[in-house]
This record gives structure tokens, sequence and C-alpha cells, in this order.
């Protein structure tokens, strides 16, 4: 089932992605765990896309295999219409200055041996963009970018806090030049203040360096605040694609909508009970047959166990993978609704944002 | 003038109406926690005070090092002493102060009177010992029950939980269940004795959204069934609107804002909570960039003398790095530490 793109700008395209884990060799696990089964999308010039899903819906792996970071079991990868799964080495290690990737741990991803001159130095090094005192300048320069101290270039990783230390791993993906980052859960592992920082950070280069980003994730609310498009994952297959605010006005898969209720709304005005999802996601070692959705799926019905839905594209383009999509369309609608916010909340929030810039300004004014 | 002086007999009569309605079940009362080697004068929780009410459910929110799981700790008698140690306040529970307690009389409450759910749930389960026998252990402890009635009482709690297939479970190892499923045994175990404060920590952060909600609304239902008091730290503001009475705001080892949780998310006070809620992205339509927070909280070298955020805030200058700001009562209920709330009228027109 490979939708076959044709109109459209894409830089990065994945067509009927698989990837198999386990079941090969002699000593390896008989068990064969699907986490990314037959997987199509494109990602557009310019925007940021966003996976979401829960944990061991296959995110991850499908992030690290729009890379190349592992090898699909079958399927392709196309970045700027070429097949990148051909490619010797040294070619792909060429393609690697574009295409980068920050990760979720700050504190496992950074070398504990290297300061951060050096870790920020090694792609500029590797690909021979610069040496000597360019380099120094350039790795000055990136640090100031991403708003760190060019002095610290002789600190180890551990005397940066988490959110610091994932400034230096976006310098570092910056280093090369790159055209696109994916973020695997980039802002996660991060405390609420720090997340804002880095969330506005990733926006800000975007703009300034023409980026086209890819974001990985599980919170909704970010997802919603930075991207453009989103795919929702379950159990190694896209269940629904969409423009990010039609996804969110009105998700047309139960399992969108039911992510999308499960959200805690930050407003204690309205509290109501949720329609929730019952059991856990079941192991993508062995997925349950027809619909992988149906066994929590409050409208599932007999064909729902027989037939696998496809991925198919509703009449504003939107896609959606289920039966009834139609029948079920608005049981989501409005399930989230933001809420308003108080008077006296948006007076504070305007009058700290207008000091808050102040601040800023007089932070450069004084160096 | 008269204004003040109205507020004033406001807040008294508020005072006398919640004395004589109901004694908090627990009431913390300038609690300070001190790290051997920390500078002096820098507490790692410092003057906290806050109390909750039988069936009520108190959030301390706060980011990583704010004092939120150090509170806890030192309120359950689970502090590493050293390098921990309380130097001042009381927690009066159920008329007894839990910081004088000896580790006997402590043992015997912790469990039975009050317990505890932590965040990681396979961290916190002996990879050991079956979940009946884990469960079953905390009630031969404090009931004077045989094994298998403890048994009996442990397939119950598994009820209790919504646990699927629970006779199975009963059997099962940590390793064999879930995420979800492990922080629905921490919560069984935790109430199978009926405790009249149960304190969670963080009980849903490792967890994904659907499960997240699904724990929720099963911790609210017990209480709501049992009339169990909690105590639930949090980081998300999200959860907090969800489930809290009373919210304490923490930073740096201080409650910088306190009160009802409508005051709080409709009418915040202080500025580190005004700028926690700008930096949570909105699930509505976009609305521009996120507020944020300056910086990171300072080692504690480097505490400022006064109020902890200074370094961080937008509002702040050269009082607010000198003088520690006392926890003010805005409005009846509604406390915060800053000099300049509510800041429209202290700052607005200079803007």
């Amino acid at each position: 089932m490979s939708v076959a793109p044709v109109t459209n700008d894409f830089i990065l395209e994945g067509i009927d992605l698989k990837k198999h884990f386990g079941g090969g060799g002699l000593l390896s696990s008989p068990t064969v765990v699907r986490a990314v089964d037959g997987v199509s999308l494109g990602v557009q010039r310019g925007e940021t896309f966003a996976i979401v899903g829960e944990s061991g819906c296959g995110k991850s792996t499908l992030g690290r295999l729009m890379l190349r970071l592992i090898e699909p079991t079958g399927g392709d990868v196309r970045y700027e219409g070429q097949s990148i799964l051909k490619l010797s080495k040294s070619e792909m290690r060429r393609l690697r200055r574009e295409l980068q990737i920050i990760f979720q741990d700050p504190f496992a991803s950074l070398n504990p041996r290297m300061n951060v001159g050096d870790i920020i130095a090694e792609p500029i090094w590797l690909h021979s963009l610069a040496s000597g005192k360019d380099k120094r300048e350039r790795v000055a320069d990136l640090m100031r970018t991403v708003g760190l101290l060019p002095t610290h270039t002789d600190r180890y990783p551990h005397e940066f806090s988490g959110g610091q230390r994932q400034r230096i791993g976006i310098a570092r993906a910056l280093a090369g030049d790159p055209k696109l980052i994916i973020g695997d859960e980039p802002v996660s592992a991060l405390d609420v203040s720090i997340q804002a920082q880095i969330i506005n950070l990733l926006e800000d280069l975007k703009e300034r360096f023409g980026l086209t980003l890819v974001i990985v994730a599980h919170d909704l609310a970010v997802i919603r605040h930075m991207s453009d498009r989103v795919a929702v994952m379950y159990l190694g297959e896209i269940v629904e694609l969409s423009e990010t605010d039609a996804l969110f006005d009105n998700p047309l898969h139960p399992y969108t909508q039911a992510l999308l209720a499960a959200i805690p709304i930050p407003s204690p005005t309205n509290r109501q009970p949720k329609a929730l999802l019952q059991g856990d996601v079941p192991s993508p070692a062995a997925p349950p047959s027809g619909c992988r959705f149906h066994t929590r799926c409050p409208h599932a019905r007999p064909l729902c166990k027989e037939q696998h839905p496809a991925l198919e594209t509703a009449p504003d383009g939107r896609k959606v993978a289920c039966h009834f999509w139609r029948e079920i369309q608005g049981a989501g609608a409005g399930s989230i609704s933001a809420p308003s916010q108080s008077p006296a909340l948006a007076k504070r929030l305007a009058l700290y944002r207008t000091w808050r810039e102040r601040q800023d300004k007089a932070v450069t004014a004084s160096p | 003038m008269a204004r003040e002086a109205a507020q004033q007999t406001m807040a008294e009569m508020n005072n006398a109406a919640a004395l004589a309605a109901e004694q908090p079940l627990l009431s913390v009362r300038g609690l300070s926690v001190r790290f051997d080697g920390a500078p002096k004068e820098v507490n790692v929780v410092d003057d906290v005070s806050f109390s909750v009410s039988k069936g009520k459910t108190l959030c301390i929110v706060g980011e990583s090092g704010c004092g939120k799981s150090v509170t806890s700790l030192a309120l359950m008698g689970l502090l590493p002493t050293p390098p921990a140690r309380i130097i001042a306040g009381s927690a009066m529970f159920d008329g007894q102060d839990l910081l004088t307690l000896s580790e006997r009389e402590r043992a015997d409450l912790r469990g039975d009177r009050m317990a505890m759910i932590f965040q990681e749930p396979m961290t916190s389960l002996n990879p050991a010992f079956t979940i009946g026998d884990q469960i079953a252990e905390g009630i031969v402890r404090h009931k004077k029950v045989s094994k298998a009635e403890a048994m009996e009482r442990a397939l119950d709690m598994l009820r209790k939980v919504r646990i699927p297939a629970p006779e199975k479970r009963l059997r099962a190892y940590p390793h064999e269940v879930s995420g979800g499923m492990r922080q629905r045994v921490m919560i069984a175990m935790a109430l199978a004795n009926d405790p009249q404060l149960l304190i969670a920590d963080e009980p849903t952060t490792a967890l994904d959204v659907t499960i997240q909600a699904q724990i929720l609304t099963l911790i609210r239902r017990l209480q709501e069934e049992t009339g169990t008091a909690m105590i639930l730290i949090t980081h998300d503001l999200g959860v907090v609107a969800e489930v809290a009475d009373e919210v304490a705001v923490m930073y740096a080892g201080r409650v910088v804002e306190s009160g009802p949780v409508e005051a709080i998310f409709d009418d915040p006070q202080h500025p580190y909570t005004i700028g926690l809620m700008g930096s949570v992205p909105s699930l509505g339509r976009r609305q521009g960039r996120l507020a944020t927070i300056r910086g990171t909280v300072p080692p504690a070298e480097l505490m400022p003398k006064g109020c902890r955020f200074t370094p961080r805030c937008p509002f702040s200058d050269s009082r607010c790095a000198n003088d520690p700001p006392p926890l003010t009562e805005i409005k009846p209920g509604h406390r915060a530490r800053c000099w300049y709330a509510p800041l429209e009228q202290h700052l607005g027109a200079a803007s």
C-alpha cells in the first residue's frame, strides 16, 4: 500500500517502510517485533512535521529509519527524490551533514570525555568545513547561536544542566549546516520552563537557517504548538496523518480521539469525567489481527477484527486508517477545548512578556 | 488603607470559620531541611508550610530541585540523615508531630496510616518477590492477620485497582507486567491498610498519556471511596488542574505561592507561577511564541540572599535580591511570596 506522493515538494520521504526486529539467526529471539510496519510519509520542505504516539508505537524507530541510522527490513527512503538506501558508506557520511538528529536524553548523547568545544567541532572537522582559527570561530558562533557562552568551550558535559546540554546537542546538529533535523523527543526530559526555552530556540533556528524539522514526541501540547502536520502512530503503523489544526479540532481516527481526550487540561474550571481508553498497548510482537486498535477501540465492530483498514485519503486531503471513520466522525470533535484564560492571568502574562523582553534586551546591551 | 483593614477582617473571619469547620489532617509549619555541606543559610527546603484536610488533595508543583520530593520524604521519615537534617518546623498529623517520632513509631505509621507512591514503579518494587507477596507484606506488618488472610486482602486490592485477571497477577513478578500495571500495584500496596494520608510523588510521570489518565481517574475514585487525604507531587500543570483542591507552588526550596486551585490558575500572583503558565504550550490554536523563564535554578552557592527567584525574574530589583519577601495573604487562603504582588498594581503603571 504505497501511496506515491506526486505533488508537493518533499525533502524526505519514507515509502512503505518496514523494520522488523528478531526472528533472524540461530541465536536471536524467534519472535518478530514489527516495530515499523508499512509506513509511508513525505516531509515537505520547510515544514515542521510531527510523529506522535505512545511508547512502543515505533515512532523513534521510524525517525531513525528516515535517516538510515538503522537499515529498514523493507521499503525505501528518499532524500531530495533520491533513494539513500543504496548509497555507500562514504556517500552516506557526506549526506549526514544535511540530515541531523537531536536525541532525547541530553545526559547520554554527549561523550563525557570530550569538552564542549570538541563535541561541537567534531562535525566541522569530520566534513572538513573549517580548521584552525576558522573552526574555533565557528564553534564560538554556534555556541552563541544556541544561547551558550563561547567562553565555556573548555567545559565538559557534566558541568552543564539538562537544558544547556540539549543546547550543546543542537549546536552540534547545526555544525554541518543541515537542511533537515529530526528531534527525537527533544524536550521531554526537560523541566517545563527549560522546555519552553528549547522549543523557542528550535523555532528561531528553523526560521533563521531555513530548516525542515521532524519532531518525534509524545506530548501533544508541544506538537500542537510546534508542528504544521502530524502523523499519529499506533503499533508500527500510521493511523492518521493530517494538518495540525484540523487534527486537533476534529480528530478522525478513534485512537487520535482517545489520545486527545486523555490530555490533562490546564484549567480547573470545567473538570469532567472523561471517556477513557482501557487497557495497555498490545505487544508489537503479537499485534491484534485486522485493525490493530480494535482491542481498545470503543467503536470496534466485527469487521475491524478481520480486515486491516488501509490508510485512505479523506476529501480534505487528510489520511486516516479506519473502516468507519465517516460514521464516527465528530465523536472526538471538541474533545479538547482550550481553556480560556482568566482576565487576571491574561493581564499578568502580558505584563510578564513585556518585562521579559526588556530583561533580554538588558542582557544583550550589557555583555 | 480602609481596603486593607477590610481585607484583614475578612481574613480573620475566614480563619475563624476554617478553625471551626475542621482541623486539617496534616499541618506542616515552617519545615526546613538542610543538607550537610550546603552553604550557610541555604536550606534545600526552607520554611515550608501547608496543610491538607481529610478527603482533599494538595498538589505540590515545581521543577526539579525545588525541594518537593525532599519535603515528602521528610514527612515520611525517609530522609537519609546525614546528609539531610530537619532543622526546624513541625508536621502535626492527627495530633502527633511526625518530625519528633522515634524510628519505631514512624515505622508503625508508615504503610499503615500514611503511605507513599513513588515515581518509578519498576525500581520501587522488589524484582525477586511476587506482586502478591509484596502487597501482603505490608498488611502482615501492620494488621494482626495470617499470611493467607493477607493474600486474600491483596487480591481484593488488585481487584480494586482494576487489574485484569487478578488471581494470575497475584503470583506474577513485577517484570511480567506493564508500567501502567506496576503503578496500579504500587497504588494497591499503598492503599492496602486504608491510610488516612497518601503521598504520591510524580505517580504518572513515567507513563503514557492514556495510561496516565487511567491512573489519575483510579486514584480519584479510590480517594472518593475511602476519604483519604492526598499530597500529589508533580511538575505537570495539567495534572494539577485536574486533581487538586489546594496548590502549593515551590521554587528552590520555598513555597512561593499557595491557595485554592482556582485562585492559582485564574489569579496567579507570583512571577514564577505566571512564567510557568506561559511556558506550557496551549492546547488551543497557536498564540505566538511561548513566554519563557530566563536561565536555570542557581546552584546553592549562588543562591541570592533575598527572593530566590531574583536572578530569573523579569520584575526583580535590588530589594528582591536582598530581602526575602514573606508569604503574604493576597486574598483569603491565597498567599504569594513576592514584594510586588499583585503585579499590575505595583508595576503596571511603569511599563
